[in-house]
């Protein structure tokens, strides 16, 4: 062996390579280019690679790709996305075919019902001084405004008298116009606001009204109405002394039920409870839970203080 | 300067070896790289010279004080001021940093940030008094869990990777035998001090370096440190210049096999030899592995992405008024769903599995991510002995009657098939068998013959293994043949010569045997047996002997001639006393027979190894301590130097011009000699390596070995070097992978390597490349597959975002995906088959193959990503619509939805719900969502098997692990939802288009190679149009198929298992 071998051979370096040597170096070639690439750069050169990037001028590349490049990509995912829109679209319109207008395929998520009050302003306290008209003024505008639908015209116009204490079972074709059961504004006797426009607000002896959550074809109690009963939750029990319900007992009628849908049941109007509040300690916060009894109802369901009961706080102040 | 110290020793004869004054071993700072470069020049022998003399004054006043030793107070004196006797640990990493290190790393931090947000956000909610304040608190702590819990698998997996100091200290003897205030004690070989007299004995360890004063009969095994297996003998003499090669010093660390020593203590701990080369160990960087720096640039890209998208949607959610609180909530889904949290994971899994699998082909993998490293190697530098050698000797040629015959030199022969007709073969094999004094330890007899243990070097053990396979029972003939007299060889007389008598029971001569070097035994010839007739040794036959022996010389092997000679009965009577001291008996005028040479041949499956390598665009470099000859013999014959490749010496001989006229262009092979490896410049090194495609390195030291490894990694080279001593260690370490010998290594080379070969053979290296590429194309796999659903699971924050819709997917659900059902698929893809013959390929370019990249990445968020959320919305809007809240009513409804004062929200068919119902079936939506992204996950699965070839190519059921991937994913998926058996069918005709367009695609891949499917726009057209075609075949089959999944037998099944409330 020749120890000049290395040494000239550095000086013939470069040039023509045998066979395999061809195809050993232009990848090391290249990763030398990248590796120079890849070097420290100062802020300048890079800036200036961006802008290279952003607006080749040589190449007329931006972003490295060429007007027809950027048209013809734009162009894919315009299509492959239209497509995909397309589909989607086809799809929510076949499963959309699958379903009855009337009535949604599942309601087990939906049952059994919940309950709310009005009035509803924010929350479900209800607080309010007698002697300042400013503070209970809106509730009692909540009242009235939600009362409307129930007024005694407007129940006789629209709906039909219907036997009381069975269920208003409307046969016929799902898609036919059901007949609704009036529930007169004047059932709720003193909560009417028609005697006292107060709602009993201005004397301190607030009216709340109670209103089961609609669920199609549902049919509450099975047969025996459905009861509301009040009292003092986590409390003094004898912070609430009495309390009124209208109209009856505080039952939610039968013939009320079951409930057909929006589209064919147009001028239902949800049957009400109202609890007169006629003697509750005044200047206290009293936590009150109002719940559903009947067969079906569940009201005991912890995280779900909405299902078959409610729970709202009353504040009356002198 | 520094200078580090090495010396690999195989042939005393043969070695260029860095010179190192013993300066050296007095100096103490640590040896730098930069250190060793300068090394490569300067070379200094100058001092030398002194300083051994000065070494020498201190033996000398030692030998005065011999009987008495150091006093105790001056070897506390002592040690005080050099420190115990042992090797400084490195200064490790706490464990602790380690830990930590592995709870910032890679997507941990954008975790952290999002459980820090989920716990700002409690706080606030919390102090608001909000109404489930805890849904946020809870989403901090599981996210805190997955960090937590990748981190312990992560530090778990690196505790157990190399720990290069421990096993130096495990050689460190526990006790040596001193003399100090003239008595004998035994100490703790750590207390040792320069000027301390040892006694040692066979079977011990070396305490320290010693100068040897008194020797009997010893002998060390230096293998640790110089990779030399023989046991060389040490005595008083001072027979070289440099200190690693004379006789007189014994090394710490080494064992010394036989006999009894006295010497002087001459250096401790760190400034051992042993100790140099752990701390030059130590400080030679590990850079990271090309599987980490993939998985780095990975992690940034996701980390990008989901960093750019969720400050995008920050910001676009707070200028649409939502809250700062919800904008921040909201950021921290975008990063969950960015994230791919099982990944890491499942990355290590898959690794581990191939490294489980690579063991059971005696690849040991120490280091996880080397598994791939050796899949991505370019370079391998590989020692010659052991690993593409058998590391014996073996006969390989014979030359009787003028010719030469082949020996068989497989590992398992059992015959030999040339030609033993001749009576010259029956005299020259009676000479093998006689003129040897190796022998067979007893109890072997039911061993194949060359696996049998034999007492005697290794020339011996190859003619006797020989004989015995040519002739049978070696040991019969020699009981047969007794023997009278012998002068074993030795290297004044090179020659070795008995006398026995015969089993010819007619002839009463005694028969006198001799081999030695072939010149020397030819220079005691007048006769030449030729067709067993005795001729006389003309010129003529004289010539024809030098040939052969330039021949066989000039194969690389080692040749030795043999001769005899019957002593005249009149002369030599039975009775005769042959003394061997005065050699009252002739020794010149002999009968030449023959030669025999010998090599240590290549392990039979290593041309093939090397073969695959170079189509696998691997370059083999030898690097070697051997002879340039023996070397270039042994690279040719295992293919490192193919058959028509040239060196420019061989063009210069065929040319018959000078070498300094040779192109040396046209020479691909290169045979490079130590020495001029040591005044190379990097430069030309660099040429060098980069101009010849075939390389030896011969007569290197370890420490060139290391020079070589740098100027591989210069190129841009991914390198694998194997290595069997402890001065191979830094190569080792430095190496990208580490590949030590799991027979013949030391501990310290396979505590430096990332990889042990248990069997000690090159071809187990080239599986281990196969599966190397095979992982990196499955993680490939797994990756795509990971990533697709990321964009199904960001979607739906996005649209919930922008359209205020309820939310489809929660948080944890995203969890359950890439936690739960995702993470046995994506190790199933590990298992998969290769597409093509991956060992055809070239390494992948580290700067240009990543494992991922823009179309990739591209192909998984833009083509099946979306695809995917496409599936998945159409599920979520069909739980809705069916349970009464059609797609109209959902937009823009978020405000309502998630009220918790509207209790009678009302839905498209004028039923009312409280809060508590809406979210029960926001649950539900989740539900859904989750099953269509897991059943998509399952075409994706399936689509992902191959990147270019068809599925029904690659077969669908010969990985058998998908399917278990397949079942555990639709398993977790029913154990997670068993209520929601009807929504399992809607994304159904989804993840069959995404299994179809990823055919289609493929299809337009394998048609149109080379091409990329983004940047090929004419193969996009195409797509384009069939895509529209596939699109309306789908539609139509949507038809048929989705009224008859969403029709009540379906439901029927799933009524029973309507959820109770409460």
């Amino acid at each position: 062996p020749s120890p000049a071998l290395p040494r000239s051979r550095a000086r013939s370096g470069g040039g023509e390579r045998g066979h395999e040597g061809e195809a050993e170096d232009p990848n090391s070639e290249e990763e030398e280019e990248t590796k120079q690439a890849m070097g420290s750069k100062t802020w300048r050169e890079l800036a200036g690679d961006l802008k290279l990037f952003l607006w080749n001028r040589e190449e007329r590349t931006c972003m490295g790709r060429t007007a027809t490049s950027w048209g013809l990509i734009l162009l894919f995912y315009f299509v492959f996305y239209t497509c995909l829109a397309g589909m989607f679209a086809f799809c929510m319109y076949v499963m959309l075919l699958t379903l009855s207008p009337y009535t949604p395929t599942y309601r087990d998520r939906v049952s059994p019902p919940g309950v709310m009050i009005r009035p509803y302003l924010h929350g479900f306290t209800i607080a309010f001084n007698v002697s300042k008209r400013s503070t209970w003024q809106p509730y009692v505008d909540s009242m009235h405004r939600f009362l409307a639908a129930y007024d005694d015209k407007v129940q006789e116009e629209k709906n039909i008298e219907c036997v009381a204490g069975r269920y208003f079972v409307q046969g016929g074709h799902e898609g036919e116009e059901k007949k609704a059961c009036r529930f007169k504004r004047s059932l709720l006797q003193s909560c009417s606001g028609l005697g006292d426009p107060t709602f009993g607000y201005s004397r301190g002896q607030p009216c709340v009204l109670l209103k089961m959550n609609r669920i199609i074809g549902y049919r509450p109690g099975a047969g025996v109405p459905v009861s509301v009963d009040c009292k003092v939750q986590k409390g003094n029990e004898s912070d609430l002394r009495s309390v009124d319900f209208y109209p009856g007992n505080g039952t939610f009628d039968l013939m009320y039920y079951p409930y057909y849908g929006k589209i064919t049941h147009v001028n239902y109007t949800s049957p009400l409870v109202a609890m007169h509040f006629t003697d509750v300690k005044r200047n206290n916060l009293v936590p009150i839970q109002c719940s559903l009894k009947g067969e079906g109802i569940i009201n005991d369901v912890n995280n779900d203080r909405f299902l078959g009961r409610i729970l709202f706080t009353l504040s009356i102040g002198k | 300067m520094p200078k580090p110290y090495f010396l690999l020793q195989k042939k005393s004869d043969v070695y260029s070896v860095e010179i190192n004054g013993t300066e050296d071993l007095e100096k103490t700072e640590k040896v730098d790289e930069e250190g060793m470069y300068k090394d490569l020049k300067g070379n200094k022998k100058k001092k030398k010279t002194e300083d051994l003399k000065k070494e020498l004054d201190l033996v000398s006043d030692a030998k005065l004080t011999f009987h008495r030793g150091l006093s105790s107070a001056r070897a506390a004196e002592i040690l005080a001021r050099d420190g115990p006797n042992s090797l400084t640990p490195p200064k490790a990493t706490p464990e602790i940093v380690k830990f930590l290190k592995q709870m910032v790393g890679g997507f941990s931090i954008l975790l952290w940030i999002g459980a820090a947000f989920s716990w700002i956000s409690f706080g606030i909610q919390f102090a608001q008094g909000a109404e489930s304040p805890f849904d946020n608190l809870y989403l901090g702590v599981v996210l805190a869990l997955v960090v937590i819990l990748t981190g312990i698998f992560a530090y778990y997996q690196e505790a157990k990777s190399t720990n290069i100091m421990a096993s130096f200290s495990k050689m460190i003897p526990q006790q040596a035998l001193v003399i100090r205030d003239a008595e004998k004690k035994e100490l703790p070989a750590d207390q040792l001090v320069v000027g301390d007299i040892v006694e040692i004995k066979g079977g011990d360890r070396i305490p320290a370096d010693i100068r040897l004063i008194f020797t009997q009969g010893c002998k060390v095994d230096n293998s640790s440190l110089t990779g030399e297996s023989e046991p060389q003998s040490r005595s008083c003499d001072f027979t070289h210049e440099n200190p690693l090669e004379t006789r007189n010093i014994a090394f710490y660390s080494t064992t010394c096999v036989e006999g009894t020593a006295t010497g002087i203590v001459i250096n401790t701990g760190d400034r051992t030899i042993i100790g140099r080369i752990a701390s030059l160990a130590s400080g030679v960087g590990n850079g990271k592995t090309p599987i980490a720096i993939e998985i780095e640039h990975f992690v940034y890209l996701v980390a990008g992405v989901a960093i750019s998208i969720g400050v995008l949607f920050f910001i676009i959610s707070v200028s649409m008024r939502y809250k700062i609180l919800d904008s921040i909530i909201f950021l921290i889904g975008i990063i969950v769903a960015n994230v791919p949290e099982g990944l890491l994971a499942t990355v290590t899994v898959s690794l581990s599995l191939t490294a489980k699998r690579m063991a059971k082909k005696n690849c040991l993998v120490k280091n996880l991510e080397a598994v791939e490293t050796l899949g991505s190697t370019s370079i391998i530098c590989s020692d010659k002995t052991g690993t593409l050698t058998q590391n014996r000797m073996t006969v390989a040629h014979l030359w009787f009657d003028d010719q030469i015959y082949s020996a068989d030199t497989s590992e398992d022969q059992t015959t030999q098939p040339f030609d033993q007709s001749s009576q010259t073969w029956t005299a020259l094999s009676k000479i093998v068998t006689l003129c040897n004094r190796a022998e067979f330890r007893p109890g072997q007899e039911n061993l194949p013959v060359m696996k049998r243990v034999v007492v005697g070097d290794a020339s011996e053990t190859a003619l006797l293994k020989f004989a015995e396979v040519v002739l049978g029972d070696v040991m019969d003939i020699r009981a047969r043949n007794k023997k009278v007299a012998e002068i074993p060889f030795n290297s004044t007389n090179k020659f070795q010569l008995s006398i026995h008598e015969t089993d010819d029971r007619n002839d009463k001569r005694f028969l006198l045997v001799m081999k030695g070097a072939p010149e020397r035994i030819l220079e005691r010839c007048s006769t030449i047996m030729i067709n067993g007739k005795e001729e006389p040794l003309d010129s003529e036959k004289a010539e024809a002997f030098q040939t052969a022996y330039m021949e066989l010389g000039g194969m690389g092997e080692r040749v030795l001639g043999f001769c005899h000679l019957y002593l005249p009965e009149n002369e030599f009577p039975d009775t005769y006393p042959f003394d061997t001291d005065s050699m009252n008996f002739p020794t010149s005028n002999l009968c030449f027979v023959g030669l025999l040479s010998m090599i240590d041949p290549p392990r039979s499956t290593v041309p093939d190894a090397v073969s695959k390598c170079r189509s696998a665009g691997i370059k083999v470099i030898m690097v070697t301590g051997d002879h340039p000859i023996t070397a270039k013999a042994i690279a040719k014959s295992v293919g490192i130097i193919s058959a028509t490749s040239e060196t420019v010496e061989d063009m210069a001989k065929r040319l018959n011009v000078p070498v300094e006229r040779v192109d040396r262009r046209q020479a691909t092979a290169a045979v490079v000699n130590g020495m001029e490896l040591k005044d190379m410049s990097l430069q030309q090194l660099d040429e060098v390596l980069c101009n010849h495609s075939e390389i030896v390195f011969a007569r290197t030291s370890p420490q060139q070995k290391l020079i070589i490894v740098e100027g591989c990694q210069r190129q841009g080279a991914v390198v694998a070097v194997t290595g069997d001593g402890v001065n191979d260690s830094p190569a080792l370490k430095k190496a990208d992978i580490g590949i030590a010998m799991g027979i013949a290594g030391s501990d310290a080379a396979k505590n430096a390597a990332d990889m042990v070969l248990l069997d000690d053979n090159f071809a187990s290296i080239v599986t281990g490349v196969e599966e190397g590429r095979l992982i990196f194309d499955n993680l490939k796999k797994t990756i795509a597959y990971t990533l697709t659903k990321n964009i199904a699971e960001l979607c739906p924050f996005l649209i919930y975002i922008i359209a205020s819709i309820p939310m489809p997917i929660g948080t944890i659900t995203i969890l359950f995906i890439d936690l739960g059902t995702d993470i046995i698929p994506s190790v199933a893809l590990a298992y998969e088959k290769a597409e093509s013959d991956i060992m055809n390929r070239r390494p992948r370019n580290k700067s240009k193959d990543r494992l991922v990249n823009e179309q990739l990445a591209v192909y998984s968020y833009l083509h099946i990503g979306i695809m995917q959320s496409v599936g998945a919305f159409v599920t979520y809007f069909t739980v809705y619509a069916e349970q009464g809240f059609l797609p109209t009513t959902l937009l823009g409804v978020r405000v309502n939805w998630e009220s918790n004062a509207i209790n009678d929200f009302e839905d498209s068919y004028g039923q009312e719900w409280t809060k508590y119902q809406r979210t029960y079936l926001q649950w539900t939506g989740y539900t859904a969502f989750f099953v269509s992204i897991t059943i998509q996950q399952v075409a994706d699965l399936i689509i992902r098997k191959t990147r270019r070839n068809s599925i029904f190519q690659q077969g669908l059921f010969r990985n058998k692990v998908i399917w278990v991937g397949i079942f555990s994913q639709i398993g977790i998926a029913l154990i997670l939802t068993y209520v929601l058996l009807r929504y399992w069918f809607v994304a159904v005709p989804f993840a069959i288009l995404i299994w179809v367009y990823d055919e289609v695609r493929k299809l337009f891949i394998r048609r149109y190679p080379g091409s990329k499917l983004v940047g090929q726009e004419h193969v996009l057209l195409k797509q384009s149009l069939s895509l529209v075609i596939l699109l309306l075949v789908e539609s139509f089959f949507s038809i048929l198929i989705q009224p008859l999944l969403l029709k009540r037998p379906v439901c029927a099944i799933i009524t029973w298992a309507r959820p109770m409330k409460g």
